[in-house]
Order: C-alpha cells, then structure tokens, then sequence
C-alpha cells in the first residue's frame, strides 16, 4: 500500500474498531444498526483503497456487491425488523456496563499481547491496523456471548465478519474477487434466513431476548 | 464429467421438487432417481480414482482418495434418506402433521443440503470449501425447525448462531494458511495441493495459530467439545431423514476440512502439535458424550450425543496416526451407516410412539417387529460389539493409544465402557417389557423399512468381509495423513 492508503486503511480499521466498542455501550436497537452500516461502510472504504491499489473490474463488483448486502440490505433488514416488533431496546446483557469496559479493555490488551503480535509479520507497515482489527474480532465475539438479544448477536456475527475483512485487506490477504462474490453471497443468504428466524422467534416467543428461549432445557 | 452429476442433478431435483412436483410420490421419485445417478457417478470416480492419481475434473474440483470416502458415504446416505423420507412424509401427512408443501419444501432442501456437502468435499480450494461448508449450515437451518415448534425454533437458532461464529473462525484459520499463496505468486485460486507444495515458506507460529483457529472452527461444526452444545438439540430435533445425513453425513464434511488443514501444518510443524490438539479435543469429546448418554432420557439425543462420542473417537484417531488414522477412515464409514440406520428406527419409534423420550417407549420389539430387532441390532453395533466392524476400529485405535500414552488407553476403554452400559440400558428398556398405551402391532408403510434393510445389510457385510480393494484404497486415504 502506498502511504495514502495506508493511512486511509488505519482510518478505516480504528472507525470500525470505534465502532464495536459504541456497539458495546449503546441502549438502542436502532443506534447499533446504525453503527453497523458505518462499518460496513468503512469496509467497503478499506476495500476501495485495496482498489485504487490494483485495479479490477470483478474487484469493483466485488465490492459493490459487499456495499449493497451489508450497507443497504442487511441494515434495511434489521430496520424493518426493529420496526414490525418494536424491538426499540436491546441493551440486556448478561455481564453488566463496569464488567463489559474492563472486558473490552483486556481484550484489546491481549490482542496486543505476544500471541497475536506474530499476525503483524504480514504487513508491518500496518502492524497496528492488523491488531485492531484482530481485537475487533474478540470484541465482537465477546458481543454475542454478552448480549440477549438475537438482534445483537446477529449484528455481532456480521461485527466479526467484517473485522476478518478488515483483517484480510490490512494484512493484504483478500481473496480473489470471485471468491469474495462468493462469500458476499453467503452472506447475504445468512442475513436473510436470521433475519427471518428472528421474526419466526419473536412470533412464538413474544420477544427476541434470547435468554427466554427455554424450551431446550426442558426436553 | 461424473462431477457434473454429483453437482448437477441435486440442483435439478430441487428445483423439480419445489416447482413441478404434486404427490408425496413424486417427490420420492424425484428424489431416488437422483440419489441413485448420483451414486452411480460417485462409484464411477472412485473406481477411476483406485490406486492411482486423484480424479480432476478442472484445477479446483476433483476428488482424492481422502475426499472419495466421504463423497460415497455421502450419496449413499442421500440414497437411503431418500427412500425413507418418501414413507415419513407419507406418514406425516396422513396424520395431517405437515401440510404437502411443508412436504416439498423437505425434499428440496434436501437435494440444496447434499449440493452443498457434495461441493464441499469435491472442490480443491480450501475458500470454497469453506463457502459450501457454511451452505450445508443455511440450507439445514430451516430443517432443524421443521416442525415449527419453539423447542425446534430454539435449536434452530443456537444451531445458527454458534456455527456462524465457528465457520467465521474457521474462515480467519483458513486465511492466515493461505498467507504464502497470497503474499507470493499469485495465480489465481488456490489449492489444497498448492498450500501443501508452498509449506516451505510458512511462518510455523502463524501455521499453529491457523491450525488451532481452523481445528476450533470446523470442530464447532463437527461437534467436538466444549463447541457441541448445538449439536444435541439441532440433531434431535430435525426430521429423522435430516437428522439421519447430519449426523451419519454432514459431521465427516468438516472433519476432512481439519484434516486437509493438518496434513499441511505437519509439513511445516512438528507432528506432535496437531498430534496432541486432536487427541485433547478427541478424548474430551468421547468422555464427555459418554457421561451424558449414561443418563440421557430422550433416546434421539442419546443417538446425538452418541455422533460426538464417534466423532470423538475418529478423532482421537486421527491424532494417533499411523494404523490408528487407518481405522478411524473405517470407524468414520461404520459410523455413517450405522447412524443412518438409527436414526431412521428412531424415526420409526416416534411416527409410532408420538414421543421421543425413552421412558414412553416399551415393547418396542413386539409393536414395530422389523424396526425393533434393526434397532437393537444398530444399538449393538455402534457400542462397538464384536464381530461388528466398529469392535476392531475401536480396538485398533486403543492398541495405538497404548503406544501413546497408556492413560489415553484407560479413559478411552473406561468412557467406551460407560457408553456401552448407558446404551444397553436404555435400548432395553425401549425394547422390552408391556407396550405403552394400546398400540397396535406393526410398520408404518415399505418406504420407512427399506432403507434399514439395506443399510443393516450393508453394515453386516461390511463388518465380515471388507473386500481387499477397499482395505487398499483406505490404507492409500490413511497414508495421505
């Protein structure tokens, strides 16, 4: 990468990293919906630097079609979907605000511990890009394990999906275009079958707080 | 060009299943007809495979030795889950249970599932395998909750969400092995074969990362603990035909993923590494299943719990290497036959019994009088009961063990022994003693006995007499690891 997409790429991996630690402290359903099409957003930013790198058309389809899934369609999704239950608030956790900061504090501490330091041997010029966005994953892990809502975990998965991007693209691993058409597209039908799950479990349980899902317990 | 029918046809028979189908009939004919070309194609490769090089249709889809057992187990799997959803569907819609389209909706998500694995084991490229892989998760999904019931919606979800974030990590292993491809020449898609050839250039720290990354991924999907609590619940509450392919078909998908990963990080690391993560994860798999099936009440998530258990044992197998990796390619086949039948008499028992928890099932030797004695006869084959063909894989990988460390030997016979007792327990008590409530004796219909026929058959004859081409073309799989 050339020293202006380079700084362009840092930019784009700490906006995303902000990103999931606002998701962390946000009350509102419709807040962390918005975070994550800004991320996404920063992801498809992240990809057209790798663009302006090295040009290619099926790369430009590549990622208008990862723009269109996660920036238009999966927040659309969501939307819609905070709107017809009214699923307005999902900031029940199982761990509570001073808890998940330290968490988040010591995981971004480990990630720049010795362990995955050894990832910043890919690309050293963005050593520091490549740990943000290897504690982005960890945090947006963290966020589907600390969070009841199933709106919130499926918004995690997608946090962790594009933190691996992110990954990919810093470190200067990205797939061939084809490829990555190909994980976009299996994206996109994971986005359409949860979002539709989530309905079908609010329908039978009256809310989408996945902590009340019981029912496996007493079989 | 037999690729194209192993790909092909499951595409065409969904689609004809979905949009031309109007009878139950239909669809199983539909549904036969294409698991029978689909085996004949898959034979036809492995023949062609035999002893020498692996069968390539183009540079990324083909089939090696190590990927043909799967890919036979498999549309051999789909054969006889096709003939025996016809006869559960049949059935259920007879007891107004699920409507016709639920019906149709069945079959071509069966047809999209075995796409999916079928892709997922004949390609060479470790992304799209990885693509297909995360596929059999979406296609499945809606299965799992079949029955729209809160408890199936629920497992449907856990099953969802906790193998999204496995496949994902999985993804992230799946990269950092791809690092040399990328950062070096770059040709295009890459390989299992071209990742094995420029292992001189990995990183080891960055290969174990990968190795721990991809074995903790593609092990969520296989079920290994502590990353199988969605497997119980996914397995037992998908429709017997479904539950059948995930757990005698699906789990081998992954587990060939980990050990394509593992060839190429022993060529770059010391053995022992990938050695001792695949005896951990196998010996806590199998102690942990078995603690469970000893005092497990509902006998679909006994046979769930018992997927973990053989996948544990597999596993643990691979770990060992040598005459042990060897049995565990057999143990895998045994597994996968001897699971198809169980669950298939599972599904027996409960079109009969209208329950799934063993306390509610008596005299079942005496009111299902094919699937009672088939049942019972699956039970003792996969407790590993000499002279069935589980007995000598099992017994090859503990005397493997003992050349290991001693203490594998004791807590492996120990929690086989557990699993044994925990199994005759409860199929006794389902199979004997008065029948519950008054039902009467008999099957349900041909097409849900069929299958346990051929499949008891096939296990009996593959038990005493694995004919020598087929021992050789295993050794040749188990060479490769």
């Amino acid at each position: 990468m050339n020293p202006d997409t380079s700084l362009i790429a840092y930019a784009s991996v700490a906006g995303m990293f902000a990103s999931v630690i606002l998701m962390h402290l946000m009350k509102r359903s419709s807040l962390t919906v918005w975070l994550y099409t800004l991320q996404s957003l920063l992801v498809v930013v992240l990809l057209t630097s790798a663009l302006l790198k090295e040009f290619s058309w099926l790369l430009v389809l590549a990622t208008l079609a990862m723009g269109g899934v996660k920036v238009i369609i999966a927040p659309k999704f969501f939307t819609e979907l905070i709107r017809k239950h009214e699923v307005r608030f999902s900031a029940s956790t199982y761990v509570n605000g001073p808890v998940t900061l330290a968490a988040l504090a010591g995981l971004t501490a480990f990630t720049h511990a010795q362990f995955f330091r050894a990832l910043t041997q890919l690309n050293s010029a963005q050593s520091d890009a490549i740990l943000l966005s290897v504690s982005m994953m960890l945090i947006s892990m963290f966020l589907i394990i600390n969070r009841k809502g199933a709106l919130s975990q499926m918004i995690g998965i997608l946090s962790l999906e594009n933190a691996i991007v992110a990954f990919a693209t810093v470190t200067g691993l990205e797939q061939t275009p084809a490829l990555q058409l190909g994980v976009v597209f299996d994206i996109f039908i994971w986005i359409t079958i949860a979002t539709v799950f989530a309905s079908m479990i609010y329908q039978k349980f009256g809310s989408l707080d996945v902590s009340k899902l019981t029912h496996l317990t007493e079989d | 060009m037999a690729l194209i029918f192993i790909l092909g046809i499951p595409l065409i028979a969904a689609l004809l299943s979905f949009f031309t189908a109007t009878t139950v009939a239909t669809l199983g004919t539909i549904a036969v007809t294409a698991s029978i070309i689909e085996l004949a194609a898959a034979l036809s490769i492995t023949s062609s495979i035999g002893l020498n090089a692996p069968y390539m249709f183009t540079t990324f889809l083909g089939v090696d030795h190590l990927g043909a057992i799967p890919l036979v187990l498999l549309v051999f799997g789909g054969f006889v889950a096709s003939i025996y959803a016809r006869g559960y569907t049949e059935h259920e819609i007879s007891k107004e249970i699920i409507g016709f389209n639920r019906a149709k909706k069945l079959f071509a998500q069966l047809h999209l599932f075995l796409l999916a694995m079928s892709l997922a084991i004949v390609t060479t490229n470790p992304i799209l395998t990885w693509i297909a892989i995360e596929a059999t998760t979406l296609t499945t999904a809606f299965l799992i909750s079949f029955y729209n019931k809160p408890s199936a919606m629920e497992a449907a979800w856990k099953y969802l969400i906790l193998n999204s974030v496995g496949l994902l990590l999985a993804f992230f292993g799946t990269l950092l092995f791809m690092t040399p491809e990328l950062k070096g020449a770059h040709t295009g898609l890459a390989s299992w074969s071209s990742l094995l050839s420029g292992a001189a250039s990995y990183d080891p720290f960055i290969v174990k990362m990968a190795f721990l990354f991809t074995l903790i991924g593609y092990g969520t999907k296989v079920g290994l603990v502590p990353m199988h609590t969605w497997l119980p619940d996914a397995h037992s509450k998908a429709p017997s035909p479904i539950s059948s392919l995930l757990s005698g078909v699906l789990l081998n998908i992954p587990l060939l993923a980990i050990l394509r990963f593992k060839i190429i990080t022993d060529a770059v690391v010391e053995t022992g590494f990938t050695s001792g993560l695949l005896i951990t994860f196998g010996i806590f798999s199998l102690i942990v299943s078995a603690a469970i099936i000893l005092v497990q009440k509902n006998y679909k998530r006994l046979l769930a719990y018992s997927s973990i258990e053989h996948m544990g044992i597999a596993t643990l197998g691979f770990g060992l290497g040598g005459s042990a990796a060897y049995a565990s390619l057999l143990h895998m086949i045994y597994h996968s036959l001897t699971k198809s039948l169980l669950f298939f008499s599972a599904g027996n028992v409960f079109l009969k019994y209208s329950t799934t928890k063993i306390e509610n099932v008596r005299g079942m030797v005496s009111v299902l009088p094919i699937t009672g004695p088939i049942f019972f006869f699956g039970v003792l084959t996969i407790i590993g009961m000499p002279p069935m063909g589980m007995f000598f894989t099992e017994f090859s990988i503990l005397a493997r063990s003992l050349t290991v460390h001693p203490a594998i030997t004791v807590g492996t016979t120990a929690a086989l022994i557990i699993v044994g007792i925990g199994f005759i327990r409860h199929i006794a008590d389902m199979s004997f003693g008065e029948p519950t409530g008054k039902l009467p004796s008999g099957e349900q219909n041909a097409w849900t006995i069929i299958p346990l026929i051929i499949l008891a058959a096939t296990l009996l004859v593959a038990s005493i007499y694995l004919p020598a081409g087929i021992q050789t073309f295993i050794a040749r799989a188990a060479s490769t690891l």
